[in-house]
C-alpha cells in the first residue's frame, strides 16, 4: 500500500442528485469512484492523483436497467455480474454479455461498472468495442440537466473523454435493432481468464442474398481509444462474401489498425491479430449461409426427445444426449465435436458409467443395457479386429475383463477401433495397475475417442 | 507391533486444518508492541557511484529511524558463497533496485513518500545487461572477466567423434528469466534485545543460511542469534537466499531502533527487487551415427547471474550435471559458465538451473530426430541410459530404471501415436493446429556430490512430557508436505498413530541444522535421518525399561511420559553418514553426482490458434519415477503444481527487461496460469521399489519443473513445422517465427499452409 | 505541502454476523481494517490490485476482492471472511474436501479460495467442471496447479447434493 488513507476524503452522497451538486460544487476537485476496480489499484500504488472522492457504488438511480420498445436503458453503475445476467442483454446484446463475462474474476464482475469502465477509457476496456458496434448512446448527468452523447464520438484520446468536470455517466442506451445480425466477439490475451486484453474486437453484420450489409466492427487495444474499423467496413458493406473479399477485409484491416508496442504486446502481432479476426468473423458469417450436411440439418429440426433419442447411439449417456440436442443447431461436423467433448468433459462419474454400461464387454456382444441396434452394430465395427483374435487370446480377455469388472465394478471400456485382441489385452493389462480415479478418468478418455468417431460415421450417414 | 501402515497412504497434510481456517499465522499476519515498519531505499540505476544522499523536504526525519551501510555493526555482506552481495550499498550500485538504506517509522503509510523524498545523485558507469554484453567483456564488471564461475565435464574422447559422425546436429536454445510469484511476498520481523540478543521471524525455506548471515552482519555469537521460519506462503526456491537480506535489513533496524521492525515487501517491490530464475543461452554440438545413436557432443551453457555471485555456482552445477539428459553419451563435453549482469541477482527457483539445461537438451533431441528422420520417440528410445551404463559424470546407474517402457506407458497413456495420425489429417486445413510433444528427462535428488557431506545435517526426535513424539528439523513447510511426510516416516518407524507424532515449528533454539529446504532433499535425505533418530528415541526407551521389544501405542505413551518424569527432556539425535562407497571429485567434475535420481517421461498435446497464435495446452501426461511414493495425494500435488509452473515458463511468463529493471512487476502484466489455464494434467507414478532414501523416497519438488517446457515446445514444433528454440514463447514470438518462416518459403516460392 | 484528506469516520457493518463499528479514515481499504482492526488475519493479501484474489470476502451476498473496497463502502453491509465460515455446511464440507483432496499447500491462497468456492456453489450447487474453472478463475495459486482444488470444490459439490 504505497498510499496514505488520511490524505485522501471520501463522501458516499445519498442519492444521484446530492452527488451531483457535490462535483457542481467544485468542478474538478472531486472524483466519483464506483466499484473501485481501477480507482484503488491505482490507490494502493500510490499514482491516484485525486484527494478527493465521491462514492457513486449504491446510488439507486445509476443500478437501474429498462427496456423500451425501441431500445434498452442501462445504468451506468450496473456491475459486470448485472450486465452479464440480464436477459436482454444476453438475447440482444451477446457480444456486451460476453464482454462483461470475461472482465477480470468473479470478484471484479461483482464490483466494476458498465460506467466505470466507460470513463475510465482505458484502451483496453472489454466492454467498448460492443458499446461501439451497438451504436451505443450515453446520458450524462450534472445539475445543469441531462445531455444525449452518441458513444462513438465520446472518447476524444488516450484516456480523454467528454465528460464535464461536474458530469457523471448515468446510463448507457442500446438500440434494439440487432436482432437479425451475425455478432463476433473475442478477446486476445496472454492467457484464458483475468487478462488486459492485448486485441479484442467486437463485430456485427447482416447478410442479404450473400451479400454483406451494415458491416460494423471495432476493436479494443489496439490504438489509444476504442476504434471502428470504418475502411474496412466500407470496403464490406453491399459485397458478395466470399473469399477473395475475406482476404481482401482482412488485409485491409491489419493495415487499418495503427497498434503500438507496448509492455503487453506488439505492433505487428496487434496488426495481424487484428486482421485475422476480420477474417475469422467474415468466415463464420458466411458459415451462417452455409447449408448444413443433410444428416445434421434433418437432426437439427427433430423435437428434442428425437433428437436425444437419435445421438444416443453414439455415446449412451442420456445426460450427454439431452444436452447435445439443446445445443442444437449445429452448423457442422466440427461443432458438434467440439461440443460433444465439452458435454462429455462437464459429466458426473453417474453419467459416464452410464454410458460405459451400454457396451459390449469386448468379445462379447450384448451390452448391458442396450440402447439401439444402431450402437450394437457399430460396437461389433469397432470390436472386428479384436473378434477376429484367436481363442487363447479371447480366453484371457474374457478372464481380465471379469478381474476388471470385479476390482473397478463396471465393464472395461477402450477405444477398440483398430486394435487387435492382443494390443487390448496387453491395454487392459496394465489398467489393472490403475488406481479407481485414474482408472476412470482413462476409461472416460477412452469413452470420448469412441464417441467422437461414432459422430463421424453418423454424420457421414 | 508394527502393523500400522502410514507411509504410501495419504495423511492429511499435518498443518492444513489451519490453513484452510485461516487460523494459520503467516508473517504478515503477526504484529508485536511498539513495532516499527520499515522500508528500503534502493538505486534507481544499473551502475555507477553514489556521489550524495539527500533527505528532501517536506518529510519529519526526526521520526524517522535511518540506516546505512555506517550502522552494521559486523560484516557489510550477506554470507553465503563468496561473501560479494553487500547488505547494504557502500559508495558504489551494481544493479537497479539495490538496497542502499533504510528507513522505518511507527506508522507504515508514513514510509512510501518517505523513501521517494530520498534522493540519491550517481556517477553513471557504463552497465551490462545481456550474457552476450557481459561475454564482450567491453565493460568488466565484476573480478577479472565477468565470470562468476566456469565448470568442465569430460567423458571419453570428444575430439575423436566427429569424423565417425554420419550427423553433425547444431543448435542453440535460451530460456528467460522466471519469478517464482509465491502468493506471500517476502516478510520478516526483527527484534533485539542486549541480553537475549535478535530474534527474527519470518517467511523463508532455510533458517540456517538467515543466522549464519546474522552473526556475521550482526556480529553476534550463535547463541545470540534466533530466527524462526513463520507460515510460509509459498517459496519455490524464491525464499531460500533472499530472506536472509531481509532478515539483514530489519535486524540492523531493529538494532538501532531498540523497536521490534517488520518489512513486508508490497507486490511491486517483490516482484522487481527479489531473485528470478537465471536466464541461460545452451549451445549443442552433436556428432549421430545414421541410425540415431549418439556418438557425443559438446554442449556450451551459458547462465546470467544477475551482479552479484549468490548461488549461481551451484545452480551452474546443477545445470551443467543436467545437461546431458536421461541419455548415454561415450563422449561429451560440458562447459558451463555463469556471468555478470548489472541486474538483481538471480536465484533460486525450482529446478535450480536443471530446467535450463534440460530445455535445451530435449529440443536439441527433436532437432536431431529430424535430421537423421527418426521419430522424437524413437531417437529417444536408442539413446536412453540403461542400467549398468554411466551418466555424463560417469556415474553407473545402479538401478533397473526402464526408459523404454515408461516412455511406452506415457505415449498409451496420451494415445500419442493415434493422435499424431489424427493431426496429421486435422491439421491440412482449419483454424488451429494440432501437436504432441515429449520429454524425457531426471533429476538428482540431494546436494550435488559432496555436499551432503559438507551440510552434515543433523535430526532430532523427540519424547514429550505428554507421551507424544515431536520431529525437530530446521527442514520447513511451504506447501510442499514437509511437516506431514516427516511426520509419517516418524510415526511408521515408531509403529504409532499419525496424530502421535507433531513437528517443532522451525526454530534455531530448538530445532537442530538438519539442512536447507531446496535440491528435493527434504524427503529423502532429511527423512532418512528422521527415521534413524525415531529409532534412537525406540532404543533410549528400550534399554532403559520402560519399553518391550514389541509394543502398543499407548505403552509408547506411557513409557515416553515416564521417561520424561524421571530424566526431563529426552530426544534422539541423527546425523548424516555419507555412504561408503560414494565416489566424488569436486576438481574434475566427476563420479557419484546424486545419491539418486529421479527419471520422467512427459507428454504434451498443445492446440495453436492460428487467429490469435496462442496456445493452449490440450492434455498433459506426467509419468515419473520418484521412488516410494510416500503420500500419494501430496505427490501428485507436488507433480501437478510444477506442471502448471513449467506451463507458465513455457507460455506465459516473460520479464520484460529495461535497463537492468522488470518493468512488469504486477500480476497484471507478469502472467501466471490462472484455473482457465491449466488442462487435465494426469499424473503417474512408476515404483521400482528400490530403496533410496526414507522407505524409498527419492526427490520429487524439483522434477516436475523440467519437463514441461521442452514437452510443450516440441509440441508446439509438431503442430506448425517450425523450430522454436527459446521460452517463454508467447504468442508475438510464434507470430514472428510464422511470419519469418512464410517469408522464407514464399521466397522458395511455395504455400505457406498458415496464414 | 498542505496535508489535504479525511477524519476518520465511524463505519458500522456486519462482520461474520456480529455488528462492529470501526473507527477509519473512509479510504482505507476493507482488507486492512479487516486485518488490522478487527484482527481477521484469515483475509490475505497477495498483490493489492484485485488480481490474486488472497484478500476474497463475501460482502452482501457477492464475492469481492477486499482490497478494492474502500471501508466506507462497505457501511451497513454484511461481511464474510474466512473466520466466520464455521457454522456454514456448505463452508465446512469444502474445508474438508481441500483436505482430503490436497486443495492447500502452503495455504496462503486457500482462505480466498474457498470463500470463492463457497459463492460458487451458493450460486450454482451443481457446477460442472467448467463452472469451477471459470467460478475460480480470479483466484490465482501457485502450488496446486489447481486440479486438486478442483476436485475438491466438486467433491464438495457432491456432498451438498447427497445431504
Amino acid at each position: 500500500m504505497r498510499s496514505d488513507p488520511a490524505e485522501y476524503d471520501l463522501v458516499a452522497p445519498a442519492n444521484l442528485q446530492a452527488a451531483v451538486s457535490l462535483l457542481a460544487s467544485e468542478p474538478g476537485r472531486w472524483l466519483p469512484i464506483a466499484g473501485g476496480t481501477d480507482l484503488m489499484v491505482q490507490f494502493a500504488a500510490g499514482t491516484l492523483r485525486a484527494r478527493k472522492l465521491i462514492s457513486i457504488a449504491r446510488l439507486p438511480e445509476l443500478r437501474r436497467t429498462e427496456v423500451f420498445a425501441e431500445e434498452i436503458e442501462i445504468g451506468a453503475g450496473c456491475t459486470y455480474t448485472d450486465v452479464r445476467k440480464h436477459d436482454i442483454v444476453d438475447s440482444e446484446f451477446p457480444m456486451l454479455a460476453r464482454a462483461a463475462s470475461w472482465t477480470g474474476g468473479i470478484a471484479n464482475q461483482n464490483r466494476g461498472t458498465l460506467g466505470g469502465n466507460i470513463v475510465n477509457a482505458s484502451p483496453a476496456g472489454d466492454s467498448l468495442p460492443a458499446l461501439l458496434a451497438y451504436d451505443a448512446d450515453l446520458i450524462l448527468v450534472s445539475v445543469r440537466g441531462e445531455r444525449r452523447v452518441p458513444y462513438a464520438s465520446f472518447h476524444t484520446g488516450y484516456k480523454k473523454t467528454k465528460l464535464a468536470a461536474d458530469e457523471l455517466i448515468r446510463a448507457v442506451r442500446l438500440p434494439r435493432r440487432f436482432g437479425g445480425y451475425f455478432s463476433h466477439a473475442r478477446k486476445v490475451g496472454t492467457r484464458n481468464a483475468q487478462a488486459v486484453s492485448k486485441v479484442c474486437i467486437a463485430a456485427l453484420a447482416r447478410m442479404e442474398d450473400g451479400t454483406v450489409q451494415d458491416a460494423r466492427i471495432a476493436f479494443g487495444s489496439i490504438a489509444p481509444m476504442p476504434v471502428r474499423l470504418a475502411e474496412t467496413e466500407r470496403l464490406l458493406n453491399r459485397k458478395r462474401l466470399d473469399p477473395s473479399l475475406v482476404l481482401l477485409a482482412s488485409k485491409t484491416a491489419a493495415a487499418e489498425v495503427q497498434p503500438i508496442d507496448d509492455i503487453r504486446s506488439t505492433a505487428r502481432y496487434r496488426a495481424a491479430v487484428a486482421g485475422n479476426l476480420v477474417a475469422e468473423f467474415l468466415e463464420r458469417l458466411g458459415e451462417t449461409q452455409r447449408a448444413p450436411s443433410e444428416v445434421l440439418a434433418r437432426w437439427n429440426g427433430l423435437p428434442a426427445d428425437e433428437a436425444e433419442n437419435e445421438i444416443l447411439a453414439c455415446c449412451g449417456s442420456r445426460v450427454w444426449a439431452r444436452g447435445m440436442a439443446a445445443r442444437r443447431p449445429f452448423l457442422d461436423e466440427a461443432a458438434v465435436l467440439a461440443a460433444s467433448d465439452e458435454t462429455w468433459r462437464n459429466l458426473g462419474e453417474s453419467d459416464w458409467m452410464e454410458a460405459f454400461r451400454s457396451h459390449p464387454r469386448i468379445g462379447e456382444s450384448r451390452a448391458a443395457q442396450i440402447l439401439s441396434a444402431r450402437s450394437a452394430a457399430w460396437s461389433a465395427q469397432e470390436q472386428s479386429n479384436a473378434a477376429a483374435a484367436d481363442d487363447a487370446i479371447k480366453i484371457a480377455l474374457a478372464e481380465a475383463n471379469r478381474k476388471y469388472e470385479r476390482q473397478f465394478g463396471r465393464i472395461f471400456i477402450v477405444c477398440a477401433a483398430g486394435k487387435t485382441g492382443s494390443e487390448i489385452l496387453q491395454i487392459l493389462r496394465r489398467r489393472l495397475q490403475n488406481d479407481d480415479g485414474a482408472e476412470l478418468r482413462e476409461a472416460a478418455e477412452q469413452q470420448r475417442q469412441i464417441t467422437q468417431i461414432r459422430l463421424r460415421k453418423w454424420l457421414q450417414g | 507391533m508394527k502393523s500400522e501402515r502410514i507411509v504410501a497412504l495419504s495423511a492429511p497434510r499435518k498443518e492444513g486444518r489451519d490453513k484452510v481456517t485461516g487460523r494459520a499465522r503467516y508473517i504478515d499476519d503477526i504484529t508485536l508492541p511498539e513495532m516499527l515498519y520499515g522500508a528500503t531505499v534502493r538505486s534507481r540505476i544499473p551502475r555507477g557511484k553514489i556521489k550524495k544522499i539527500t533527505f528532501g523536504p517536506g518529510i519529519n526525519w526526526d521520526k524517522f529511524v535511518v540506516v546505512t551501510a555506517k550502522d552494521i555493526p559486523g560484516k557489510n555482506y550477506i554470507a553465503l558463497i563468496e561473501n560479494d552481495q553487500l547488505c547494504l550499498a557502500d559508495g558504489i550500485v551494481n544493479h537497479p533496485e539495490e538496497p542502499v538504506l533504510l528507513l522505518a517509522h511507527p506508522d507504515r503509510h508514513a514510509l512510501p513518500k518517505a523513501v521517494e523524498a530520498v534522493s540519491i545523485e550517481y556517477d553513471s558507469l557504463p552497465p551490462v545487461f545481456t550474457i552476450e554484453e557481459s561475454e564482450r567483456q567491453s565493460e568488466i564488471i565484476w573480478g577479472a572477466d565477468n565470470i562468476f564461475k566456469t565448470y568442465l565435464i569430460q567423458k571419453g574422447d570428444v575430439d575423436g567423434i566427429w569424423e565417425k559422425a554420419d550427423y553433425i546436429v547444431e543448435g542453440e536454445y535460451s530460456t528467460g528469466a522466471q519469478e517464482q510469484l509465491y502468493i506471500e511476498t517476502n516478510g520478516a520481523i526483527a527484534a533485539f534485545d542486549a541480553e537475549r540478543g535478535l530474534t527474527v521471524w519470518g517467511s523463508l525455506q532455510c533458517p540456517y543460511y538467515v543466522h549464519k548471515a546474522l552473526m556475521a552482519l550482526c556480529n553476534l555469537p550463535e547463541t545470540k542469534v534466533r530466527v524462526v521460519q513463520t507460515e510460509t506462503g509459498g517459496a519455490f526456491g524464491g525464499k531460500e537466499e533472499y530472506p536472509s537480506m531481509l532478515a539483514a535489513h530489519a535486524s540492523l533496524l531493529a538494532m538501532k531502533s531498540r523497536r521490534p521492525v517488520k518489512i513486508v515487501y508490497d507486490r511491486a517491490e517483490d516482484m522487481v527487487a527479489t531473485t528470478k530464475r537465471h536466464p541461460s543461452r545452451t549451445r549443442h554440438r552433436t556428432a549421430v551415427r545414421k541410425d540415431g545413436k549418439i556418438l557425443g557432443g559438446e554442449i556450451e551453457l551459458v547462465i546470467d547471474g544477475g551482479a552479484y555471485v549468490t548461488l549461481s555456482p551451484v545452480v551452474l552445477s546443477r545445470a551443467a550435471i543436467h545437461a546431458g539428459g536421461p541419455y548415454e553419451w561415450p563422449a561429451i563435453r560440458v562447459r558451463a559458465k555463469a556471468v555478470a549482469t548489472n541486474a538483481p541477482p538471480h536465484g533460486a527457483f525450482r529446478g535450480f538451473g536443471a530446467p535450463q539445461s534440460l530445455f535445451a537438451m530435449e529440443r536439441h533431441m527433436d532437432r536431431i530426430a529430424r535430421a537423421v528422420n527418426l521419430s522424437p520417440v524413437e531417437i529417444r528410445r536408442i539413446n536412453f541410459l540403461k542400467p549398468g551404463q554411466t551418466t555424463i559424470t560417469e556415474q553407473t546407474i545402479n538401478e533397473p530404471v526402464d526408459l523404454g517402457k515408461m516412455l511406452d506407458r506415457a505415449l498409451e497413456h496420451s494415445s500419442y501415436e493415434a493422435k499424431k495420425q489424427w493431426f496429421a489429417r486435422e491439421n491440412e486445413s482449419g483454424a488451429v493446429r494440432k501437436g504432441m510433444g515429449v520429454a524425457a528427462f531426471l533429476h538428482g535428488a540431494g546436494f550435488t556430490g559432496s555436499g551432503e557431506r559438507y551440510l552434515a545435517s543433523v535430526v532430532g526426535v523427540e519424547g514429550t512430557a505428554e507421551g507424544r513424539v515431536r520431529v525437530l528439523v530446521s527442514s520447513t513447510e511451504f506447501g510442499q508436505g514437509t511437516n506431514t511426510v516427516l511426520c509419517q516416516i516418524a510415526a511408521e518407524t515408531l509403529g504409532l498413530p499419525y496424530d502421535d507424532v507433531e513437528i517443532a515449528q522451525p526454530d534455531t533454539t530448538e530445532v537442530p541444522n538438519s539442512g536447507p529446504t531446496v535440491a528435493s532433499r527434504t524427503a529423502m535425505v532429511v527423512g532418512s535421518l528422521v527415521a534413524s533418530a525415531a529409532r534412537g528415541l525406540e532404543q533410549t526407551l528400550t534399554a532403559s525399561g520402560k519399553l518391550g521389544k514389541t509394543y502398543s501405542a499407548e505403552e509408547f505413551r506411557r513409557a515416553c511420559r515416564e521417561h520424561v518424569a524421571a530424566h526431563g527432556r529426552f530426544r534422539s539425535l541423527a546425523r548424516y553418514e555419507p555412504p561408503a562407497n560414494i565416489y566424488w571429485d569436486d576438481q574434475n567434475y566427476r563420479g557419484e553426482a546424486y545419491a539418486a535420481f529421479a527419471w520422467a517421461i512427459y507428454v504434451a498435446e498443445v492446440t495453436v490458434d492460428l487467429a490469435t497464435y496462442s496456445v493452449s495446452v490440450a492434455d498433459f501426461v506426467a509419468l515419473q519415477e520418484v521412488g516410494r511414493v510416500l503420500n500419494p495425494v501430496l505427490a501428485r500435488g507436488q507433480i501437478i503444481g510444477g506442471v502448471a509452473q513449467g506451463i507458465g515458463f513455457a507460455l506465459y511468463e516473460k520479464v520484460e527487461w529495461r535497463d537492468g529493471c522488470m518493468q512488469n512487476g504486477q500480476m497484471t502484466n507478469y502472467i501466471m496460469p490462472t484455473s482457465a489455464d491449466v488442462p487435465p494434467i494426469r499424473v503417474f507414478f512408476e515404483e521400482l521399489g528400490n530403496t533410496h532414501g526414507a522407505y524409498g523416497a527419492k526427490g520429487i519438488g524439483e522434477l516436475p519443473m523440467d519437463g514441461p517446457a521442452p514437452a510443450i515446445v516440441n509440441a508446439i514444433e509438431d503442430a506448425l513445422g517450425i523450430p522454436l528454440d527459446s521460452v517463454p514463447l508467447l504468442p508475438e514470438n510464434i507470430f514472428d517465427a510464422i511470419a519469418s518462416a512464410s517469408n522464407r518459403e514464399s521466397d522458395a516460392r511455395s504455400p505457406t499452409g498458415v496464414r | 505541502m498542505t496535508k489535504t484528506g479525511a477524519t476518520p469516520c465511524d463505519v458500522s457493518l456486519i462482520v461474520n454476523g456480529e455488528p462492529r463499528t470501526v473507527r477509519a479514515y473512509p479510504m482505507e481499504r476493507l482488507l486492512d481494517v479487516l486485518r488490522q482492526q478487527l484482527g481477521l488475519t484469515g483475509t490475505k493479501e497477495g498483490c493489492g490490485e484485485g488480481e490474486c484474489g488472497a484478500c476474497s470476502v463475501i460482502m452482501d451476498g457477492a464475492l469481492v476482492d477486499s482490497c478494492l473496497v474502500p471501508v466506507l463502502q462497505a457501511q451497513g453491509s454484511n461481511v464474510v471472511t474466512i473466520e466466520g465460515l464455521g457454522k456454514d455446511v456448505r463452508a465446512c464440507a469444502l474445508q474438508e474436501t481441500f483436505l482430503e483432496c490436497g486443495g492447500a499447500q502452503c495455504g496462503i491462497c486457500t482462505p480466498g479460495m474457498i470463500l470463492a468456492a463457497v459463492h460458487l456453489l451458493n450460486e450454482k450447487p451443481e457446477p460442472t467442471m467448467d463452472d469451477i474453472r471459470d467460478g475460480l478463475a480470479g483466484n490465482l495459486c501457485r502450488c496446486t496447479g489447481y486440479v486438486q482444488i478442483f476436485e475438491a470444490v466438486a467433491a464438495a459439490a457432491r456432498r451438498g447434493v447427497a445431504r
